[in-house]
C-alpha cells in the first residue's frame, strides 16, 4: 500500500519535475504572445492589402504593391540615407563616448567619481523629454547654448541649429550620444572590471606603454562588449523615434525624416496603414539581418579567435 | 622629471575631460532645475540669464496650489494664459510610479522562474520558445500600435493602469529573461546540482539558493524594467486618455506642446518629472555595474 | 542562441499566419454611420442619465471645464467627460482611436481634416441627426461653412473660426521712418531691408516647424494674397495649377527664396513653433510675422512686454489682400448614433449650447471671443457690443471685420489634403533652403497631389 502511494508520489512527482520547465515560461511566453503574435499577423496580413483609412469600404488584396509602391518612393531612399547616415553616426559616436567615459571611470583620475556618480542620468529620463530639453537648449531664439556662445563671444548672430539640415542632423546626433552612450559607458565598465589586475601587471613588466597596454590587452577583452553594445545600439538608432518626435519632426525639410518617423508618418499622417506597415516589415528584416551578421560574426570570432 | 611632467599633463588633460563631460551630461538638468526657478520674461531674455536675477518659487507654487505667478500678471514677454494641463503634473507622476512599480514586481515574480529554467533546464522547444521571446522585441512599434490598441480596447483597460501594466511586461519581459538567464548561466551550478540530487525541486533551489547570489542581477534588471515602464511615450500616449492615467511622459510632451505653455512651467514639469528617476540613476548605479558586470561575463 | 532559429521561429509565425489570416478579408473598421433619418419623436423622458464623451485638444481647458458645469447645470440628466490632448498630438491620436473603432462622443474637429474623418466614417453629419443645426448656416461667414461640409452636408458646428493675418510691430516701423503700413510684399521687402540696416538681425518670421498646425495656412495665405479670384492653387477640377511658372505660388516662393537669401527672413522659422514665434514678436526680435488672429490678444495684452499695443493688422499683402479663413468645430461620431436616441438627443443639446444659441445668445462661443480672443463665423456677433469692446482692445475692429470679408477657406480641401500638407511643407522647407529649385519643389507637391487623389 504504503510502497504504492510512493510510486504515485513520485510518478507525480515526475510529471510536475516534466511540467514545470513549461510551467515557469508560461506566463511570460502568454504575455509576450499576446502582444506578439496578434499583432505581426495584423501587422504582416494588412501589408498585402491597400488599407487607407479613408476607404474603409475597400481593403482589395494588393499583394507586394505596398511594398513596391514604399521602396520606389523618393520618401523611401531619401530616409533610407537619413536613417543609414544617423545610424552610423550614433553608433560610432556612442560606442567611442561610453569607452572614453568608461575608460575614465575605471582610471585613477579623482574627479572621475563625480562623473561616476552623475553617468546615469541621461538613460534614466524618457527619450520624449530630453529631446524636449534639448529642443529648448538649441532653440535659435532663447535657448542657452546659443546665449552662452554669444555672451562668450564666439558667436555674433543666434546660430539656427535645427533649422539648418546639417546641424539639424548634428544635434539630433548630439542627443543620441547623450541619451544613449551613458548606458555604454556603464557596459564597457562593467567590461573593464572583468579585466584581471594580472593582465595589466604583466604587460606592464612586459614593457609596453599605455596605448600597448589599451591595444593589445584591453580591446581585444573588451570585443564580445563592443560587439553587445555596436548591435544595441544600432537597434535603436534604426528605430528612433521619440528623440525626432519632439526635436524637428523630421524637418527642415526633410533632412531628418528617418525610416522609422516615415512609417509612422504613412499610418498616422496619410492614413495609409498598408504602405505603413509594409515599411515597418522592412524595417524588421533589416534588424533581423543585422543580427543575424552579428551573430555570424561572433561565430567567426569564436572559430578564429 | 620627464616622467612626471608627463603624468603631470596627462592627469590636467584627464579633469579637463571629465570636468567637459560632467557639463555635456549635467548641464541639461541644471539648466532645466535653474529655469524652473525664473520667470518667463528672464527666460526669454538674449542671452538668458544663467545664474538666476530673481530666483521665485511662484512656478512651484502653481503647479501645486494653483496660484497664478506674479510674473504672469506683472511684465514679461509671456503668454497671458498659462497652462492649466501644468497642474496635472504630480497625478501623472503617481500614476508613473505606480504603473512602473508594479511592472518592476511582475518581472521579478515571472521573469526569473523563466529565466531560470532557460538557463538551466532543457525541455522541449526551449531554443525556439527562447528566440521567441528575445524576436518579440525586434518589431518596430510603429507597426503594432495600432493593434495593440485593439487589444486593450478588446480588454476593455483603455485608460486604465492595467492596459499599460500588461503593454509594458510584455516590452520589458524579453530583455529581462535575456539578461537574467545570462545573469544565471554564469553562475557555478554545483551548489544548486547538490541540492536537486538531496531531493530539491528546481523552484526551491532557484528560490533559495540561486536568488541570494543573484542579487546584483536582479537590481539591475528591475532598474531597467522599471525605466522603461516610466519613461515609455508611444504607447502611453495612445492608450491613455486622461489623468486617471496619463503617466509622466505624456502629460510633460503635452504641456511642451501646448501652445499655452510657459517655458518656466515647463522647466518646473519636467523637473519635478526627472526627480524619480535621477534617484533610481544614482542609487542604482553601482548594483547595476555589478549586475552587468556578472552577466556579460563571457564562456 | 543559435542565430538560425530565428528563421525557423519566422517560418512558424508565417505559416501560422497564413492559416489564421487565409481564410478572412481584413476586418472593416467602418462604423455603420448610415444615418437612419432620426424620427421626430418627442425626445425621451427627461430623467433619463446620459453619459456624454467629449475631447478636446488641450487649450483652455478650465474655461471648458467651467462651460460643461454650466450645461450639465442646465441639462441635469446629462454628464458630459471631458478628455484632452495636446493640440501637437490630436489628430494622431484620434486617428488611432478611431481606426480602433473607440467613439468618444463628440470631439474637436478642423476643416483640414473633415474630409478625411468623414470619408473614413469617423464622423457623422449633424444635419441628419439635428435637423434645426441647418438654422445656423445662414448666419456663418462662407469659408467657415465650407471648412464644416462635406458632401455637401454639414459636419459640426464652430467652435471658433479666425483668419490668418499678417501683423506688424507699429513702433519698429515707425522708428525705421515708415508711418503706413506694407500693402505689397515688395513693401515688406522693402521696409525689411530698411529694418536690417538699421540693426534689426531678422525683420521677418513665421511659425514654419514641420509640426506646426498653422505654418502651411500661413503658406496659403500668401498664395491667395498675391492671386487675383479663386483658383489659386488648384482648377475647377482640382488639378494643380500652383506649379506653373509664374503663378502666385511661384511669385511666393520667389520672395520667400529672396528674404531668405538676403537675410531678412529669420532661419530659425523653419523650426519655430507658435508660442516662440509670438515670444519672438512680443519681443521685438522681428517686426512682421503672420499667425491666426486669436494670437492678437496675446501680443497686445497690457504690460505683457515692451511692445504691448504696438502690433497692428494689415490686411495681407499683394494684389487681392486675400487670406485664409479657418474653422475648427465641434462634431458628433458614429459612438453617439450607435448609443440611441437618447444619446442623439443629448448630443444635439450639447452641439447647441456649444457651437449654436442659447436663449438666443451664442453663449460659448462669445465667452471665447471675449475671454481669448477667439475669431468667431457667426456674423452677427461683430455687433455685439462686448464683443466689439473685447476686439477693440487689442486690434482695429473694422479692419479684422474687413479681413475676415477677404477671407476664403482653404483651396483644395479633401481627403487626402491632409497627408498632402505635410508632404507639401517639407518641399517648401527644401524650396527655402535652396536644396530644390522652386519650379522642381512645386512640381513635386503637384505631383504628390496628383499621387494621392487617385
Amino acid at each position: 500500500m504504503t510502497t504504492l502511494d510512493h510510486a504515485v508520489i513520485r510518478r507525480k512527482a515526475k510529471l510536475w519535475d516534466r511540467l514545470y520547465p513549461y510551467f515557469s515560461v508560461l506566463l511570460p511566453i502568454l504575455v509576450i504572445g499576446l502582444f506578439t503574435i496578434y499583432p505581426v499577423l495584423y501587422a504582416v496580413r494588412i501589408s498585402f492589402y491597400q488599407y487607407i483609412l479613408t476607404k474603409p469600404k475597400v481593403h482589395p488584396f494588393v499583394g507586394l504593391a505596398n511594398y513596391i509602391e514604399v521602396v520606389t518612393s523618393y520618401y523611401f531612399r531619401n530616409s533610407l540615407i537619413n536613417t543609414a547616415v544617423y545610424t552610423v553616426a550614433a553608433v560610432i559616436g556612442i560606442t567611442l563616448f561610453g569607452l572614453g567615459v568608461a575608460l575614465l571611470l575605471n582610471s585613477k583620475i579623482r574627479s572621475a567619481n563625480a562623473l561616476r556618480v552623475i553617468i546615469l542620468l541621461p538613460w534614466a529620463i524618457p527619450a520624449v523629454v530630453g529631446g524636449l530639453i534639448w529642443k529648448w537648449i538649441l532653440n535659435s531664439d532663447f535657448g542657452i547654448l546659443n546665449g552662452i556662445l554669444y555672451a562668450a563671444g564666439f558667436i555674433k548672430e543666434y546660430i539656427p541649429f535645427l533649422a539648418n539640415p546639417n546641424l539639424a542632423k548634428l544635434s539630433l546626433i548630439m542627443a543620441a550620444i547623450w541619451k544613449e552612450g551613458p548606458l555604454a559607458a556603464i557596459f564597457f565598465l562593467a567590461g573593464l572590471q572583468l579585466i584581471p589586475n594580472e593582465l595589466y601587471e604583466a604587460a606592464k613588466i612586459d614593457g609596453g606603454g599605455g596605448w600597448k597596454i589599451f591595444r593589445h590587452v584591453t580591446l581585444p577583452l573588451l570585443k564580445p562588449i563592443i560587439l553587445i553594445v555596436v548591435i544595441y545600439e544600432t537597434i535603436t538608432a534604426i528605430l528612433v523615434f521619440d528623440l525626432i518626435y519632439v526635436m524637428t519632426g523630421g524637418g527642415p525639410g526633410d533632412a531628418t525624416s528617418m525610416i522609422s518617423w516615415f512609417a509612422y508618418a504613412e499610418i498616422f499622417k496619410n492614413l495609409n496603414l498598408g504602405h505603413g506597415v509594409a515599411l515597418a516589415v522592412i524595417i524588421a528584416l533589416i534588424i533581423l539581418a543585422l543580427i543575424l551578421a552579428y551573430l555570424r560574426i561572433i561565430k567567426y570570432e569564436e572559430v578564429v579567435g | 622629471m620627464g616622467i612626471t611632467l608627463k603624468r603631470q599633463i596627462g592627469s590636467f588633460f584627464g579633469n579637463l575631460l571629465v570636468f567637459l563631460l560632467i557639463i555635456y551630461i549635467l548641464g541639461p538638468f541644471l539648466w532645466m532645475a535653474i529655469a524652473s526657478f525664473q520667470g518667463e520674461n528672464e527666460l526669454l531674455k538674449r542671452p538668458p540669464s544663467i545664474i538666476p536675477q530673481n530666483p521665485t518659487t511662484d512656478n512651484y507654487r502653481y503647479v501645486f496650489t494653483g496660484e497664478i505667478p506674479t510674473a504672469y500678471e506683472v511684465k514679461g514677454q509671456l503668454r497671458s494664459r498659462i497652462s492649466q494641463e501644468a497642474r496635472l503634473i504630480a497625478p501623472a507622476l503617481k500614476n508613473s510610479f505606480i504603473v512602473a512599480i508594479v511592472v518592476m514586481v511582475i518581472n521579478l515574480l515571472i521573469g526569473t522562474p523563466a529565466a531560470y529554467t532557460f538557463a538551466r533546464i532543457n525541455f522541449r522547444g526551449k531554443a525556439l520558445w527562447y528566440n521567441f521571446i528575445l524576436g518579440s522585441r525586434l518589431i518596430p512599434v510603429m507597426a503594432v500600435a495600432i493593434p495593440y490598441y485593439v487589444i486593450i480596447k478588446n480588454l476593455k483597460l483603455l485608460d486604465t493602469y492595467q492596459g499599460l501594466i500588461l503593454i509594458y511586461c510584455a516590452l520589458t519581459l524579453p530583455f529581462t529573461i535575456w539578461f537574467l538567464s545570462m545573469y544565471i548561466s554564469n553562475i557555478p551550478r554545483e551548489m544548486e546540482d547538490a541540492a536537486l540530487v538531496d531531493g530539491c525541486t528546481p523552484f526551491q533551489a532557484l528560490v533559495n539558493i540561486v536568488v541570494p547570489l543573484m542579487a546584483p542581477g536582479l537590481v539591475a534588471a528591475s532598474a531597467f524594467a522599471f525605466m522603461t515602464s516610466y519613461n515609455e511615450f508611444l504607447f502611453a500616449r495612445l492608450i491613455t486618455q486622461s489623468i486617471k492615467s496619463q503617466t509622466g511622459p505624456v502629460i510633460i510632451a503635452s504641456i511642451a506642446g501646448n501652445p499655452d505653455a510657459s517655458y518656466s512651467l515647463i522647466s518646473v514639469c519636467i523637473t519635478l518629472g526627472l526627480i524619480p528617476p535621477l534617484i533610481l540613476a544614482i542609487t542604482m548605479r553601482k548594483w547595476l555595474t555589478e549586475g552587468l558586470s556578472a552577466s556579460i561575463t563571457f564562456r | 542562441m543559435e542565430g538560425s532559429s530565428i528563421w525557423k521561429k519566422l517560418l512558424v509565425l508565417l505559416v501560422l499566419a497564413s492559416f489564421i489570416i487565409g481564410c478572412q478579408p481584413p476586418a472593416q473598421p467602418t462604423p455603420e454611420a448610415q444615418p437612419p433619418a432620426v424620427e421626430e419623436t418627442q425626445p425621451p423622458s427627461e430623467a433619463k442619465p446620459v453619459e456624454l464623451t467629449f475631447v478636446t485638444w488641450s487649450y483652455g481647458v478650465e474655461t471648458i471645464a467651467d462651460n460643461i458645469k454650466k450645461f450639465q447645470e442646465r441639462y441635469p440628466n446629462i454628464t458630459v467627460t471631458h478628455k484632452d490632448y495636446s493640440w501637437l498630438e490630436y489628430h494622431d491620436t484620434m486617428v488611432a482611436a478611431f481606426a480602433a473603432e473607440n467613439y468618444p462622443d463628440l470631439v474637436y474637429g478642423s476643416d483640414h481634416w473633415l474630409q478625411e474623418w468623414a470619408s473614413a466614417g469617423w464622423l457623422v453629419p449633424i444635419e441628419d441627426y439635428c435637423p434645426d443645426v441647418k438654422e445656423y448656416s445662414a448666419e456663418l461667414a462662407p469659408y467657415a461653412l465650407e471648412g464644416m461640409t462635406y458632401e455637401g452636408k454639414v459636419y459640426g458646428l464652430s467652435y471658433y473660426a479666425d483668419t490668418i493675418d499678417f501683423v506688424y510691430n507699429e513702433a519698429l516701423l515707425k522708428k525705421a521712418g515708415f508711418d503706413k503700413a506694407p500693402e505689397t510684399w515688395d513693401d515688406v521687402y522693402t521696409m525689411a531691408k530698411a529694418l536690417k540696416e538699421q540693426g534689426l538681425q531678422y525683420p521677418i518670421i513665421m511659425a514654419w516647424s514641420q509640426k506646426e498646425g498653422a505654418f502651411p495656412e500661413a503658406w496659403t495665405s500668401m498664395v491667395f494674397s498675391q492671386h487675383e479670384g479663386h483658383h489659386a492653387l488648384f482648377d475647377a477640377d482640382l488639378k494643380p495649377t500652383f506649379n506653373k511658372e509664374g503663378s502666385a505660388a511661384y511669385q511666393i516662393m520667389e520672395w520667400l527664396v529672396k528674404v531668405y537669401n538676403e537675410g531678412l527672413f529669420n532661419p530659425a522659422s523653419l523650426t519655430t513653433a507658435e508660442i516662440d514665434q509670438v515670444k519672438a514678436m512680443q519681443a521685438g526680435q522681428a517686426a512682421f510675422t503672420i499667425f491666426p488672429q486669436y494670437n492678437m490678444a496675446e501680443v497686445n495684452k497690457p504690460g505683457s512686454g515692451e511692445y504691448a499695443g504696438q502690433f497692428k493688422i494689415a490686411l495681407m499683402p499683394g494684389k487681392s489682400h486675400a487670406t485664409v479663413g479657418y474653422v475648427r468645430f465641434y462634431a458628433m461620431t458614429p459612438g453617439v448614433v450607435n448609443k440611441g436616441p437618447e444619446y442623439i438627443d443629448a448630443a444635439c443639446k450639447f452641439l447647441h449650447y456649444f457651437g449654436g444659441k442659447t436663449d438666443g445668445q451664442y453663449l460659448v462661443v462669445k465667452r471665447w471671443a471675449v475671454e481669448n480672443g477667439l475669431g468667431f463665423a457667426q456674423l452677427p456677433l461683430y455687433q455685439d457690443p462686448d464683443v466689439i469692446a473685447a476686439f477693440s482692445s487689442w486690434g482695429d475692429v473694422p479692419t479684422i471685420e474687413q479681413q475676415a470679408k477677404l477671407a476664403r477657406s482653404k483651396e483644395g480641401l479633401t481627403t487626402w489634403y491632409g497627408a498632402w500638407d505635410i508632404f507639401a511643407r517639407a518641399e517648401i522647407h527644401k524650396a527655402i533652403l535652396g536644396e530644390t529649385p522652386i519650379v522642381d519643389a512645386l512640381n513635386n507637391m503637384a505631383n504628390k497631389w496628383l499621387e494621392l487623389a487617385q
